[in-house]
């Protein structure tokens, strides 16, 4: 902490490369009844600017966590964390969240919320009000600005949350198992909208889930993750361009491969169960 | 049933059988002959005493005197309560240093300071004052202490991503999640004070006000005086309670509406 340089408090907007978000040597633990219990090990990971990451594993493996030190919640960790170079120690405005819980004030209305955001950037007032409007007709709710969060949907207030993290156009947007409260229609559309999101803004996004259908969906990469200590197991790229269909072979197979990985079974078995070789199943 | 309730007139209408019942069997209790007539006046009567109250000025130099008393409290405990409980949710160490006298003075209740403080100060305005701030202290003081100590952390967090201020996150984050109890502790505070006025009229009896017109009028035997003015309180305690009812609806309407 003593050798780094000050965080800058703004954005560089000089700097070339925009979004890159590097993971270096982390290794982060929790003192649990007075035992160190590590939760990350050696996790090294570099996320190319305008990149999609997913990020699975099961539950303990320590995802979570990777975001919270990611976007400066919990500076307690040995290695380093870098955005463009700049290693992170506090919260900033150039990464912004989504949590499972929308977490939107209840005192709020859907506008003020997002409006929120807004609020120590540098972003004139007179033009806070229209960059709100675009960004709640970015996803979708134009007509519900003055409702109170417990007068939207879950899959709305979602997409609310989603809009005032972008609001403030951050380097990197990280999204912690964003969709993993709502229903799974709801979640195939929020899926998709945020997709089309990504393609609109092309910034940095890292998502953690615990689907691996919706993190091969969205991902350019899909970084694989085991518990005990949390570590990186696998790294896989999907190689489609983006927007993706959800029939595509390759997903159905990235899927398979992935969850025998995840639950220990041996790699070909539960594809070769389900496969048909003139129909892709489902 | 639930679409009878909903019809405004309706419900105002069953809310007024019991009343009703009660006056009526309150007429036929003082008019039967017998011990019971010493009990409770005639309506009639109690109706002329609050003709010859509400002419000669007694009633609404009352009603000022006990009002004006009750919400002086009420504004100057309650207040002191909420900065108080505040600045103890906020700064720890405040707590801790104030924290267990407080909790040991609360014990105490409002009566139970009455003999102190006609010691210290007399039985004067000043100390009825002293107990109506007293009693609404408290409950200001204990309900804002825990709505603001008790904000989830999720929120703070948000307010740590968007780089919040102290006092943004004071204003915009704290005080609005902890309203809620904040309310709960001024509607209880307000209550307080107003048995607080009450209390210390009737004990005190300085200053004019519905609890002094009470102990003068048991001093005279005077039935009928002491109904109307049971009857006032009721009535004034009553649009209270609907008033601060209706603030709390208010300024919580971003709350989903409970049944």
């Amino acid at each position: 902490m003593s050798a780094e340089p000050f965080p800058r408090p703004t954005a560089e907007r000089s700097i070339a490369v925009r979004g890159e978000l590097t993971v270096s040597d982390l290794d982060k633990s929790f003192v649990i009844g007075g035992q160190p219990r590590p939760v990350l090990e050696n996790i090294n990971l570099t996320v190319r600017p305008g990149e999609f990451v997913s990020i699975v594993g099961a539950s303990g493996c320590g995802k979570s966590t990777l975001l919270r030190l990611i976007v400066g919640l919990d500076d307690q960790y040995r290695g380093e964390i870098r955005l463009d170079g700049e290693r992170i120690a506090t919260t900033s405005l150039d990464r912004g969240i989504v949590f499972q819980d929308h977490r939107l004030f209840p005192w709020m209305t859907l506008e003020q919320n997002i409006e929120l955001a807004l609020l120590n950037t540098d972003t004139p007032k007179a033009r806070r009000a229209a960059i709100v409007a675009e960004h709640i007709a970015l996803v979708g709710l134009t007509g519900f600005e003055k409702a109170y969060p417990h007068q939207l949907s879950g899959g709305m207030a979602q997409r609310a949350a989603i809009a005032r993290a972008l609001v403030t156009e951050p380097k990197v947007l990280l999204l912690d198992e964003p969709l993993g409260a709502l229903d799974a229609l709801t979640r195939v559309h929020v899926q998709n909208e945020l997709q089309r999101i990504w393609l609109a803004q092309r910034s940095t996004m890292v998502m953690v889930t615990h689907d691996v259908e919706e993190a091969l969906y969205l991902g350019d990469r899909v970084i694989v993750m085991s518990p005990n200590p949390g570590r990186i197991r696998r790294i896989v790229n999907v190689d489609l361009p983006h927007p993706r269909d959800r029939r595509s072979p390759l997903l159905h197979r990235l899927k398979d491969e992935i969850l025998a990985e995840l639950t220990g079974a041996p790699t070909d078995t539960p594809a070769n169960l389900v496969h048909l070789p003139s129909r892709e199943p489902r | 049933m639930n679409r009878l309730l909903a019809n405004r007139s309706i419900r105002l209408v069953i809310g007024l059988v019991a009343p009703a019942i009660l006056l009526a069997w309150w007429q036929w209790f003082a008019t039967t002959p017998g011990a019971s007539a010493v009990a409770l006046a005639p309506l009639g009567s109690v109706g002329s005493a609050f003709l010859e109250l509400a002419n000669n000025g007694t009633l609404l130099g009352d009603i000022t005197a006990t009002l004006g008393r009750a919400f002086t409290g009420f504004a100057i405990g309650a207040s002191l309560g909420v900065a108080t409980g505040t600045a103890m949710a906020v700064l720890p160490l405040l707590n801790r240093v104030l924290g267990p006298l407080l909790n040991g003075l609360r014990q105490v209740p409002m009566i139970g300071w009455l003999p102190l403080i006609g010691l210290w100060f007399g039985t004067g305005e000043g100390s009825e004052l002293i107990v109506v701030c007293l009693g609404a202290f408290f409950p200001a003081m204990l309900n804002t202490h825990a709505g603001v100590a008790n904000v989830e952390q999720r929120y703070l967090d948000v307010g740590e991503i968007f780089r919040f201020t102290a006092t943004q996150r004071f204003v915009r984050i704290l005080l609005p999640a902890a309203m809620p109890l904040i309310l709960t502790g001024l509607t209880q505070s307000l209550a307080f004070a107003w048995i607080g006025t009450l209390a210390s009229e009737l004990l005190m009896g300085a200053g004019g006000g519905l609890g002094v017109t009470l102990q003068t009028a048991q001093i005279q035997q005077r039935l009928d005086v002491i109904l109307v003015t049971v009857a006032i309180t009721a009535v004034l305690g009553f649009a209270i309670n609907q008033i601060i009812a209706r603030v709390r609806r208010e300024v919580l309407r971003w709350q989903p509406v409970q049944y």
